[in-house]
């Protein structure tokens, strides 16, 4: 049979398959911003396009998703403050008071000593400072906006007002799971074991959306800043315990329940070539005694591969983190690689923001613009390793008080030396208390490499354990 | 039947036909052209196309190569010097109208520079490996070469249907192919190279998953698979089979000397002529079928599989031999045999799982995998030393282990990789009297293979060596692989490597290539 009449047959078959695809009905939800329609609207170099105001989220999303997803702003913000305690504008302007809103350089550091002092160490030493080597992600220049008092959506504030008091920790400082019932554990951190209740409430955040597809351009720079990793990355984000927001409330499902899941999340590259439909499965789990679940499609295999849980301590392909950065610091747990956290510092400080989304990363130097900066109150906490074969020694966080989340960590090698940091620029959906990632940047300061993440997630209301499970992995997968 | 062509009252099927004409040269040009044209159009970047309002991503690569002897001796069965100057052109595109709905497709050209160059170099002419040119070794031209992969898939909710040319790949083993036997494998150009895109050869399949929604609470994740192969175009394993103007660098030395020396010389194995019976296209007889269990239970993988084809190796009866002349004096044996494609049945069940308790601090604290894969073959049919074929049950099994150690005064930054693997091959009820093979030499009752792979990066994962060890236990044979690859950039990567190849057993396993030790260098650019 020659190859016309093969062809024909092929093309019949085909037909036929595309017939029942088009004519197939099922539960349309609506779509995420992928980055093709991302880059409509704002390009991830060069482009000081305000984001927020041009691709609202009222935009994005569904009017009768985004009505379940917005709250009122009055009622949001006396929840969050009867959580904490205080409201930040209330708290800051202490240390400096001289230092007002408005446009500053790198050079006013040696001119103003107040703003010497409001600045975090590390960005006044190693990042406010023009585009040059070693170095991707500097910036010459910011804008000091006015404090703002930031809060969560109504059912997380009212939450964790609700349970406060309720998360209990062990004798040795390690949180008792049962006794965790949703929201963030501890708004007002206190005691012996203040340090750790602090990082719990980064452990339990409320980050992004409890639901939320994303789409990010990930780019890697060697110390002469050429571009030594071009990536395309697509990340699902499930929230599968203690869900607050979206229904099904509490527990996703009897799986969740059962196994005490935590989250779900699904990794795809989209690019770089030879990563290109790699997609990766983690879960993570209430009790931290427990390693996170690992499988992996391998794209250029075409095979689901279980993958080490316990290989967290490997940098991750080309990049400037290793799993156990993925929250800041490996889990809080007795049994592996055990910390002890204080609290070493209870202060203010200038910390990156972006409140319309213009910031943008230039391509002269990969120098970050329209960097705004925020008095916050923050607690600086220092975590020590116990266990001298981990790869860290130490790690120093900058976690606002407000928000208890952070902006920054250090970690340290066993010797004391500076190795990585990681450092997160969020944005606010206030009608949402929606805390956003909107670009996130890594160093590695053995090997003098940088990189950067510029994500845009978009909440997806109707996503399903299908969707990053084994169904979602073989279907991301190439 | 294959190919056949006549001389006198032997019929000589070639196993393979290569068909360059010029017009496919044209377009090949063409296709150089083009591919040129988009890297400096786009540079690094995934070219992006918006076809009906949804993106059109077109990504690739192209590789050159190039291999060098390292034997330091003249072997007529190994070109001294430069042996093969491959390029690998391969393009994708993907294309996504729907959120369900994904069309994909890509190309690869492959062609051997050395033919062109050494086409006045008189060892190579001498040597006949110049007439392996015309053998598809200068340059790949069959449809199912040039088009990898076309497929639509559709992923209505807990569903998954992929219709097309493709990969169903199974199994837990790399490098052994246990319960991996749906697609064909390319080994015409060494057994190396072993980038998974140049080796497997995508067929026309239907595929249909379905991730069953509703499990109990102790199972993590259930899903069936379906697998059809309705037999568009049979292709078997695109194996070595010998004789320097067939194979080319690749042919085996092989002692077989079935005439009396003297007053005949010596006789080497030449090419080995396939008169094969093969099912015709849509032919039911070439129909296969595929169907596998995937859960996670417990925090491990298990599947369990079966399939019913096609054996992608034939079998058959020697039927004849023809003899040539060799320059260096020796007689080259070229045997006829006669045969078919037997079936391949099996059940099997694969297993993966981390054993945390096992990490040790000292070490890095990554604990070991281990993944096993396991079938049983009913009624195989093997080839005989008695110039016969049998019919025996056999089972396979292997086991490997992935680790991650740190090693810091070897490398402070980064963990070794080691990965071991073993394989264990049992027939059933095997012959007392005589032999059992494959086309890939002599079967014991039992056969053993192992292999190491020890990896590690530095310069932030840019610099790579690796090390890879293949043991062929059975017949006490090595290959080793040495190799180093650096990311220059984004899209440049180089790579230096050597390959050595040794047994102990006259004839058997890596003992036939032992001439054959090389080292070679590529660079790779891709985009996208």
């Amino acid at each position: 049979m020659d190859i016309l009449r093969k062809l024909e047959k092929g093309a019949l078959l085909l037909f036929l398959v595309l017939t029942i695809a088009a004519n197939g009905s099922w539960a349309a939800e609506y779509k995420k911003v992928d980055h093709i329609t991302l880059a409509k609207y704002k390009k991830w170099v060069d482009d000081p396009t305000p984001l927020n105001k041009v691709l609202p989220y009222s935009k994005v999303l569904p009017p009768d998703v985004y009505a379940k997803l917005t709250f009122d702003i009055p009622a949001m913000k006396k929840a969050w403050e009867e959580a904490v305690g205080f409201k930040a504008p209330d708290v800051v302007g202490k240390i400096a008071p001289e230092i007002k809103p408005g446009k500053y350089t790198y050079k006013d550091i040696e001119t103003m000593p107040g703003l010497k002092e409001l600045m975090i160490p590390y960005y006044r030493d190693h990042a406010f400072k023009p585009a040059g080597p070693p170095w991707a992600v500097n910036f010459s220049e910011f804008t000091i906006i006015p404090t703002q008092q930031y809060y969560y959506a109504l059912p997380i504030a009212q939450a964790t007002v609700k349970n406060m008091g309720k998360t209990k920790l062990d004798d040795k400082g390690y949180i008792i799971d049962d006794t965790y019932q949703g929201g963030l554990p501890y708004p007002r951190p206190a005691g012996k074991f203040k340090g750790q209740e602090i990082l719990y409430n980064t452990v339990k955040k409320y980050l992004n959306s409890e639901s939320d597809d994303s789409t990010g351009q990930f780019k890697g720079f060697n110390r002469n800043l050429k571009m030594d990793f071009d990536g395309l990355i697509e990340q699902r984000v499930l929230r599968v315990a203690k869900r607050l927001v979206i229904p099904p409330l509490g527990y996703l499902d009897e799986r969740a329940r059962a196994r005490k899941e935590e989250n779900a999340i699904l990794l795809t590259y989209v690019a770089p070539r030879d990563q290109a439909g790699t997609a990766l499965q983690a879960i993570t789990f209430e009790d931290a005694k427990k390693f996170d679940e690992m499988y992996l499609y391998i794209g250029v295999l075409r095979r689901l591969r279980q993958m080490s849980t316990t290989d967290t301590q490997d940098a991750l392909g080309g990049q400037d983190v290793i799993y156990d950065d993925n929250r800041g610091f490996s889990a809080l747990t007795p049994t592996r690689n055990p910390w002890v956290a204080e609290v070493i510092a209870d202060r203010e400080f200038l910390v990156p923001t972006t409140t319309d989304g213009s910031l943008y990363v230039s391509s002269k130097g990969w120098e970050l613009k329209n960097v705004e900066m925020e008095r916050r109150p923050c607690w600086v906490v220092k975590m020590t390793q116990m266990d001298k074969n981990y790869v860290y020694g130490s790690k120093i966080l900058y976690i606002d008080k407000e928000t208890l989340l952070w902006y920054l960590y250090e970690s340290y090698d066993q010797k004391g030396r500076l190795y990585r940091t990681g450092h997160e620029i969020r944005t606010f959906i206030p009608e949402m208390g929606m805390h956003s990632q909107r670009f996130v940047w890594n160093r590695d300061h053995i090997d003098l490499h940088s990189s950067f993440a510029i994500p845009f997630l978009t909440p997806m209301y109707y996503m399903k354990r299908a969707d990053v499970g084994l169904e979602g992995l073989i279907k991301k997968g190439k | 039947m294959e190919n056949p062509s006549h001389q006198g009252n032997l019929i000589i099927y070639k196993p393979y036909e290569g068909r360059v004409t010029m017009k496919r040269l044209f377009l090949f040009c063409i296709l150089g052209v083009m591919v040129v044209g988009l890297i400096i159009a786009h540079g690094a970047c995934a070219l992006e196309l918006a076809v009906a309002d949804q993106p059109l991503t077109i990504q690739g690569y192209i590789t050159q190569g190039a291999q060098f002897s390292i034997t330091g001796k003249d072997r007529y069965d190994s070109p001294r010097d430069l042996q093969a100057a491959l390029t690998n052109v391969f393009l994708e595109a993907t294309y996504t109208p729907r959120s369900d709905l994904k069309f994909y497709g890509s190309g690869m050209f492959t062609m051997d520079w050395v033919y062109d160059i050494k086409t006045s170099n008189s060892e190579w002419n001498r040597k006949q490996f110049d007439k392996s040119r015309n053998e598809g070794l200068y340059m790949d031209n069959e449809y199912w070469q040039l088009l990898k992969e076309a497929h639509v898939t559709w992923t209505p909710p807990n569903w998954n249907f992929r219709v097309g040319k493709q990969i169903v790949s199974w199994g837990e083993m790399l490098g052994f192919r246990l319960m991996d036997q749906i697609n064909p494998l390319d080994q015409r150009r060494g057994m190396a190279d072993v980038e998974f895109e140049t080796s497997i050869i995508p067929i026309w399949l239907v595929k249909a998953e379905y991730f069953v929604p509703q499990k109990p609470t102790w199972m993590q994740e259930l899903g069936v698979e379906f697998v059809f192969n309705p037999n568009v175009t049979f292709i078997r394993n695109q194996l070595i089979l010998g004789g320097n103007e067939y194979s080319g660098i690749w042919n085996p030395e092989l002692d077989l000397n079935i005439l009396p020396t003297p007053p005949f010389p010596r006789q080497k194995a030449g090419h080995t002529n396939l008169i094969l019976d093969k099912p015709d296209a849509f032919d039911s007889q070439g129909f296969e079928y595929g169907g596998r269990i995937k859960a996670m239970i417990k925090d491990s993988v298990i599947t369990l599989n079966y399939y019913y084809g096609l054996d992608k190796n034939p079998v058959g009866r020697v039927v004849g031999a023809t003899f040539t002349p060799r320059s260096d004096g020796l007689l080259e044996v070229n045997p006829q045999i006669k045969g078919y494609y037997p079936l391949f049945r099996y059940v099997g069940a694969t297993f993966s799982r981390e054993f945390s308790s096992l990490r040790a601090s000292a070490l890095g604290n990554v604990a070991p995998l281990l993944r096993l894969e396991a079938l049983y073959a009913f009624s195989n049919t093997f080839m005989t030393s008695t110039n016969d074929l049998e019919k025996r049950d056999e089972v396979r099994w292997a086991a490997s282990v992935d680790w991650k150690v740190k090693i810091p005064w070897l490398n402070p930054r980064a963990y070794f990789a080691i990965s071991p693997q073993f394989m264990h091959q049992r027939i059933l009820n095997y012959p007392s009297d005589f032999n059992l093979a494959t086309p890939g030499g002599k079967l014991y009752e039992n056969n053993y293979m192992g292999t190491l792979n020890i990896n590690t990066t530095y310069l932030h994962n840019k610099l790579a060596p690796s090390f890879f060890w293949m043991r062929d236990l059975t017949n006490r044979a090595n290959m080793f692989r040495y190799q180093v690859t650096y990311d220059y950039s984004n899209e440049w990567r180089f790579t230096l490597g050597a390959v050595t190849l040794d047994g102990t057993k006259k004839g058997q396993g890596f003992e036939l290539f032992h001439n054959k030790d090389y080292m070679y260098f590529k660079i790779s650019y891709k985009w996208g």
